[in-house]
């Protein structure tokens, strides 16, 4: 089942910590969101593989922009 | 005392009016950016309206009570939890040394910005006549910044007595995703620098507030090139925006850089090189605190002075009322 | 013509002492004052408007809130719960009205000594940061410092600019980009140079810095980011902290507006002492002469023959170096 990180803050994308491939566990960072100069982690609901992502640095996020695919875990 | 566990997206020490007098040195009132919940949290709590309160913009933020006292939280509600429990919006509520009240985030009812009000109000210095930080010049309120983890802010002396009040209903102001500001045209609104098309287009036009939006400049989305009258600033320099540096009619200012249009609500520079188009009224400048960066819209509404003054006044008659309250 | 977004409010049409004068509403408790139509920088206008500024300010009028002047208006700020813009407006015109010839035009002024240390350790490292982070190319940071692309857009050395810059008064038309800085003109037009501002700006600049972009010089009161060209570092001219006696009014050294500046060159260490005395031991002492700026002498000293024939000499100069500096 396919699960995606969306963006819960405005702002811009400080960076992504997580790899194409990565198995991730339930509440790891896989991004950060700099949102009025404060930087916001941006956590995982499911534990899973990074499938896809979908944004770079600097992106303008809005709140509910998908970030990252996962295959979650069963 | 309010020890901070978590300083969250943005949270600041702010009074109302705010740093009066001082534009023509350079500093900007800075203020709250809701200054209409600000001063019904301290209503509620039984302080004077302008107090100072902590203004929480965003959430993800966490504090313990280090004494005694009643607390109100009023803005945006942002689901708050006094240890774990559900925390009322709009009501002073007796809370306990170690309790620990936590906020997520702004949610789907619209608003951006929640305060914190505390009976006896926030005990930092007075500086030029205010409690409120400029984050811009890194002065006023804590130390001139964001609270952070561990920060211990002082409390005034306040007495329990506005305990259980509650904000009447009718009161709660309407948070939505269109901000509708008055807006009194001028200085620059006129031929001599934009066209009346483009000052059409800025009274017909919902404008999404710019991801990049702070109490610095609330950016808006660009406007169209025949905004502009002219083809460059002459001897104020070379885009259409550019004028001869001028004084900023803040707060209120619709300022254009470039074709970015800003809200200049709170703080930043108080003369500059570029033209203002336009100001929002002083009775509606707490909408544009509650307007969500990268989401809300606001939509400007063709106003006079008149209709200003008689805003103020009737924004003055509510905090009076005598049904503000309701136990 | 009926344009729906007009806002003058009222005019004082020209007459032989001053130029068409326009209120313009400015929003919920503002009003512009405005000298004339044209988009000009004349530092008369600024003389006429601090020191019809002044006299506004002792007219105590109620619901006056704060005035902020610049080159060639007044943004006037006031509590319209207390007073109208049409009532406001006719106090300005009184005060305008006071102010006639030339003779009237007599603005407190200080002369304020600064010393300043060129391309001290500080500026130099704010160049050096830029280039870095911000724009390794940048012309105007060619050999490292700007004193030699200043000179390339004036048209002169670098021995020149130093000298323009210790050579003139600079005179304060306003307060207010950011916290306690003014907005500087010289008022020798044999020592007017022109640069163009850095592009993109600067991301730090120390405090002390002295700068200049297009002909105006500013004093960075804090450590900040900017855009002005760099000289060197003179000593604090704002104190948040108010400590120093000099600051126990206010954190502010400059006043809303008409203060004159002129530098005296010292050594950066120097500089560093004075710092130390400032902001530590709070033990030194400015040199502020009290004064006025008596506007008709002003004007003599622009009509003599040497400062007509210098100026228009170092024009010519600065028209040939503007052309073949690089554009930033």
């Amino acid at each position: 089942m396919e699960y995606t990180l969306k963006a819960h803050m405005p702002g811009l994308v400080a960076r992504v910590v997580v790899e194409v491939g990565e198995h991730v566990e339930e509440g790891q960072e896989l991004a950060v969101i700099n949102c009025m100069k404060t930087e916001m982690s941006c956590k995982t609901e499911k534990a899973g593989v990074v499938k896809q992502i979908l944004v770079a640095e600097w992106d303008e996020m809005e709140v509910g922009s998908p970030m990252i695919i996962l295959d979650a875990d069963a | 005392m309010i020890k901070i566990l978590n300083g969250g997206i943005e949270m600041l020490v702010e009074d109302w009016p705010g740093r009066m007098g001082y534009m023509g040195l350079g500093m900007a009132p800075a203020g709250a950016a809701d200054h209409l919940a600000l001063q019904l949290g301290n209503l509620l709590v039984g302080n004077q309206p302008g107090e100072a309160g902590i203004e929480i913009a965003g959430g993800y933020c966490k504090f313990q009570m280090e004494s005694d006292g009643v607390l109100a939280l009023a803005g945006t509600d942002m689901e708050p939890k006094i240890n774990g429990e559900a925390f009322p919006m709009w009501e002073a509520v007796p809370v306990k040394k170690g309790d620990v009240i936590s906020l997520s985030h702004f949610g789907g009812k619209g608003g951006f910005r929640t305060y914190a009000c505390i009976a006896g109000g926030i005990d930092v210095p007075e500086y030029l006549g205010s409690k409120s930080t400029c984050l811009f010049g890194n002065y006023g309120g804590f130390c001139g910044r964001k609270l952070q983890e561990g920060d211990l802010i002082k409390t005034g002396l306040g007495d329990s007595s506005a305990a259980g009040r509650k904000l009447n209903p009718k009161y709660i102001p309407e948070y939505t995703h269109v901000w509708e500001l008055r807006v009194i045209p001028g200085p620059n609104s006129v031929p001599d620098y934009v066209t009346e098309e483009g000052m059409d287009y800025l009274f017909s036009t919902e404008m999404k507030i710019s991801h990049n939006a702070n109490r610095a400049a609330y950016r808006l989305a660009e406007v169209p090139d025949y905004f502009w009258a002219r083809k460059d600033g002459g001897k104020g320099g070379s885009h259409p925006s550019n004028i001869v540096d001028h004084g900023y009619n803040m707060r209120g200012g619709i300022n254009v850089t470039g074709n970015t249009p800003s809200l200049l609500i709170a703080d930043g520079p108080t003369l500059g090189g570029f033209v203002c188009v336009g100001n929002v009224i002083n009775a509606d400048l707490w909408k544009i605190g509650q307007g969500i960066p990268s989401m809300d819209k606001v939509k400007f509404k063709l106003s006079t002075p008149e209709e200003a003054v008689e805003a103020r006044m009737e924004l003055k008659k509510m905090l009076e009322a005598k049904d503000l309250f309701v136990s | 013509m009926n344009n729906k977004y007009e806002v003058i409010l009222d005019t004082m049409p020209e007459t032989e002492n001053h130029i068409e004068i326009l209120f313009r509403q400015a929003g919920d408790g503002f009003i512009q004052v405005e000298y004339g139509h044209d988009q000009r920088v004349e530092l008369l206008d600024s003389f006429r408007i601090l020191a019809v500024d002044s006299k506004i300010k002792k007219m105590q009028i109620q619901g006056l809130i704060e005035t902020v002047p610049s080159l060639r208006a007044n943004l006037i700020h006031f509590d319209p719960t207390v007073i109208s813009a049409a009532q406001l407006i006719d106090k300005i015109k009184e005060a305008e009205d006071s102010v006639k010839g030339m003779d009237d035009m007599v603005i407190d002024s200080r002369i304020i000594t600064l010393p300043i240390a060129f391309e001290d350790s500080q500026t130099k490292k704010a160049v050096e940061l830029y280039l870095k982070q911000v724009r390794p190319d940048a012309p105007n940071c060619a050999d490292g410092y700007n004193l030699e692309y200043m000179a390339q857009c004036n048209g002169c050395t670098v021995e020149d600019i130093k000298h323009m810059l210790l050579s003139t008064d600079w005179y304060n038309s306003g307060c207010g980009f950011w916290p306690g800085g003014g907005f500087f003109w010289p008022m020798d037009p044999r020592c007017k140079m022109i640069v163009p501002k850095y592009n993109p700006p600067r991301i730090w600049t120390p405090e002390g810095a002295v700068g200049i972009g297009g002909a105006c010089l500013f004093t960075y009161t804090t450590a900040t980011g900017g855009g002005y060209q760099l000289f060197g570092r003179t000593i604090p001219t704002f104190q948040f902290s108010m400590k120093h006696p000099q600051f126990k009014d206010g954190p502010f050294l400059y006043r809303p507006s008409g203060d004159r500046i002129r530098f005296v060159e010292t050594t950066e260490k120097e500089i560093l002492d004075i710092y130390d005395h400032v902001h530590d031991k709070t033990d030194y002492v400015y040199d502020i002469q009290e004064g006025q700026l008596v506007v008709k002498d002003y004007l003599e000293f622009l009509a003599k023959p040497e400062v007509q024939a210098g100026a228009k000499e170092f024009e010519e100069k600065q028209k040939r170096g503007s052309a073949a500096a690089p554009k930033l």
